[in-house]
């Protein structure tokens, strides 16, 4: 309709404008500066710094002790990563520990069926080394990539939950290892896949397995906020209906995600194998769990239409910290699982509800009754958007 | 009427044991405005999700610029150039304006980046906030977050992507319930110059004063049938409130004439 430019209403004065740049400025602050990831990152580095501190001759904050943590979290992280995208799709994995398993024992296996005759090997001696890693390799990213698939293909075609879905394939992963292994771990993998690969460093000390998860983490961060798949990752998990009405191809979406964090599992897979050299079949139980912890202590919520990547990152990373500084310390690790579980209540609490109330006013809540003054009753409830609780 | 781009015919949808659907037939013609009426329950909104791909009818059939929409498919409908405002409006809480009115029509890069899905995200938030300016909508940002709109300002947006996607119709499920009166005139201008483009124009109102200055006809629904086509020249408040509530109902409800 014919409209003189000046009776223009400011559809967003922020376009462009000095004083909207400044919003926008205020609004990036917002959303990125005091996010769940910058919060949990300084809860780290604090961590990082009570330990160095405390630790005998400061043995925490020694650069090979770094090495190690970065080695002892790229699988983790890589994990929580790849569950953030899952929960921001309203979905979630629970069979990832055993699909790093499964993924392993079938690259071990290959690897040490293809290695040579069976004497040689027992020996360390492999006539056919490059086909045999190249082979295993492969192998555990396929099987990890078709194990993510299957999950997929169960929740978009047969449509049951992918709660149950992955804890019923949790089941048949853990199974079918120790079918494939008579329940001992696989021994002779190739030493040459630890010392080129799992152990080996770059620049002296970082891991060349956390450089490569950093790597795809940093792809997931772009996939995420700067490409489609990334937009329909988040309107799936904010409002399935919508993004049905708005014709896209939700079914497909989802089976590429569930396929996408079965890779990361079956990448997981070979980490292990080439860090230890074995496969750790009563290793992992707790892995998945331990991702989904780490990607809502890091800002991802369970209801969809939120990922925080670096969020999942640095909460992930805080589970490590933990257990590489209880180990240190000399205290027994079990500590670390009551602290994450403690964090991972208290991150989730704090946070909800946070746009309309500081922190300290979350916190002076604890100390009044629930029910009486102004809902605090609904921890998380903001979260809630868009229905029923369907994990 | 004119060649028509939308025609449902003897629809018959079924939940549980409610019939929202019970027959009901309707067309709409090239630049024609058809309002849908009827009381709460009718079953407009289900006969409008039927036509759009939205929801399958369990009988009858829909036909777009002539070809059958079977089966039923919000994508079809779409790439036949039909968009929608709902009722309950669809969008995602957690997406900005500018990426809920291109969500399903994402622009992106082209060259090497094409095949990564990279968005052109200038792009779609400059023709975001163009097509908001046309509605004359007020926003507190192109950033903003659905989810921190007003109801009205939700609507808009609703609005807007639906008048940016439509190539043939536009069909609309109450578009100005939430809207103050200036803004409920730059919709009803909007569903004009539609119409004047050659798009059909299908809307939902409760607003029946409204509904006979802009409509070109008024299709009037009871309990899932189709009990009066109306052209505005024959269209009186009367005769649809009539038809809407039926002879018994009508009797008791309205003054006699
Ligand atoms: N998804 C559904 N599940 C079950 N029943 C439904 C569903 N959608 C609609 N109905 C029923 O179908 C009938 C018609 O509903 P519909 O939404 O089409 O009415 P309407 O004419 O749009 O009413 P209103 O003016 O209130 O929007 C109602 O009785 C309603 O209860
Ligand atoms: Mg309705």
């Amino acid at each position: 309709m014919p409209r003189r430019p000046a009776d223009r209403p400011p559809a967003a004065a922020a376009l462009g404008r000095p004083a909207g740049r400044l919003r926008r400025a205020v609004r990036w602050g917002g959303t990125h500066l005091l996010s769940a990831a910058v919060g949990i990152a300084v809860v780290d580095v604090g961590l990082v710094l009570v330990f160095g501190a405390i630790t005998p001759g400061h043995a925490f904050l020694q650069l090979s002790n770094f090495t190690d943590l970065g080695l002892d979290a790229s699988e983790i992280v890589l994990l929580s990563c790849g569950s953030a995208f899952l929960l921001g799709a309203r979905e979630l994995d629970i069979s990832l520990g055993a699909n790093v398993i499964l993924s392993s024992v079938v690259g071990g296996r290959l690897m040490v069926a293809l290695g040579g005759p069976t004497a040689d090997v027992q020996q360390g001696i492999y006539p056919h080394l490059t086909v045999a890693v190249l082979v295993g390799v492969l192998g555990a990213l396929a099987t990890g990539l078709a194990f993510g698939l299957v999950n997929g293909l169960i929740v978009t075609r047969l449509r049951v939950t992918s709660f149950i879905t992955t804890l019923g394939t949790l089941g048949i992963g853990m199974g079918l290892s120790y079918v494939l292994t008579n329940g001992s771990n696989i021994a002779y993998i190739p030493s040459q896949l630890q010392t080129d690969f799992g152990t080996a460093t770059v620049a002296g000390w970082i891991p060349v397995p956390a450089l490569t998860v950093v790597l795809i983490v940093a792809v997931l961060w772009f996939l995420l906020n700067r490409t489609r798949f990334g937009l329909r990752t988040i309107a799936i998990g904010s409002s399935r209906e919508t993004a049905r009405r708005a014709g896209l191809p939700i079914e497909r979406h989802l089976l590429a995600l569930f396929g996408m964090v079965g890779g990361f599992a079956g990448l997981c897979g070979v980490i292990d194998l080439s860090r230890f050299a074995t496969t750790d079949l009563s290793g992992h139980q707790t892995d998945a769990l331990t991702a989904i912890a780490g990607a809502v202590i890091g800002g991802t919520t369970l209801y969809g239409g939120g990922v925080a990547v670096w969020g999942a990152v640095f909460g992930a990373l805080l589970a490590v910290i933990l257990d590489v500084g209880l180990v240190i310390l000399g205290l027994p690790t079990f500590y670390q699982l009551i602290a994450v579980g403690v964090i991972l209540i208290a991150a989730v609490y704090l946070r909800s509800g946070t746009e309309r109330r500081s922190v300290w006013g979350r916190l002076s809540a604890l100390t009044r009754r629930p029910g009486r003054s102004g809902g605090n009753t609904q921890a998380g409830s903001e979260e809630l958007v868009g229905g029923e609780v369907e994990m | 009427m004119a060649e028509p781009v939308i025609e449902a015919c003897r629809l018959w949808k079924r939940f549980g044991h409610v019939e929202a659907l019970r027959g009901a037939s309707m067309a709409v013609g090239r630049g024609e405005i058809v309002a849908l009426v009827g009381d709460n329950g009718a079953g407009k909104s289900t006969l409008l999700k039927v036509v759009c791909g939205a929801m399958a009818a369990d009988g009858g059939e829909v036909r777009i610029a002539g070809r059958r929409l079977e089966p039923a498919s919000v994508i079809t409908a779409q790439r036949l150039g039909v968009d929608v405002v709902y009722q309950d409006l669809a969008l995602a809480p957690h997406l900005t304006v500018a990426q809920s009115i291109f969500l399903g029509h994402e622009v992106v890069h082209g060259g090497w980046r094409a095949p990564l899905g990279v968005l052109a995200r200038q792009r779609m938030r400059r023709d975001a906030d163009d097509a908001l300016r046309v509605l004359g909508i007020v926003l507190p940002a192109i950033d903003a977050r659905v989810q921190e709109l007003s109801g009205g300002q939700q609507q808009a947006v609703a609005m807007a992507r639906a008048v940016k996607w439509s190539r043939r119709a536009i069909l609309l499920d109450e578009p100005t319930a939430a809207l103050g009166t200036k803004q409920t005139q730059i919709v009803i201008e909007t569903l004009r110059s539609a119409a004047r483009r050659g798009l059909g124009v299908l809307v939902i109102s409760h607003d029946m004063p409204r509904m006979l200055q802009v409509a070109d006809r008024i299709v009037v629904l009871r309990h899932g049938r189709t009990v009066a086509d109306l052209h505005r020249s024959e269209a009186t408040l009367q005769g649809i409130v009539l038809a809407m509530l039926g002879e018994e109902e009508a009797r008791g409800a309205a003054p006699p004439s």
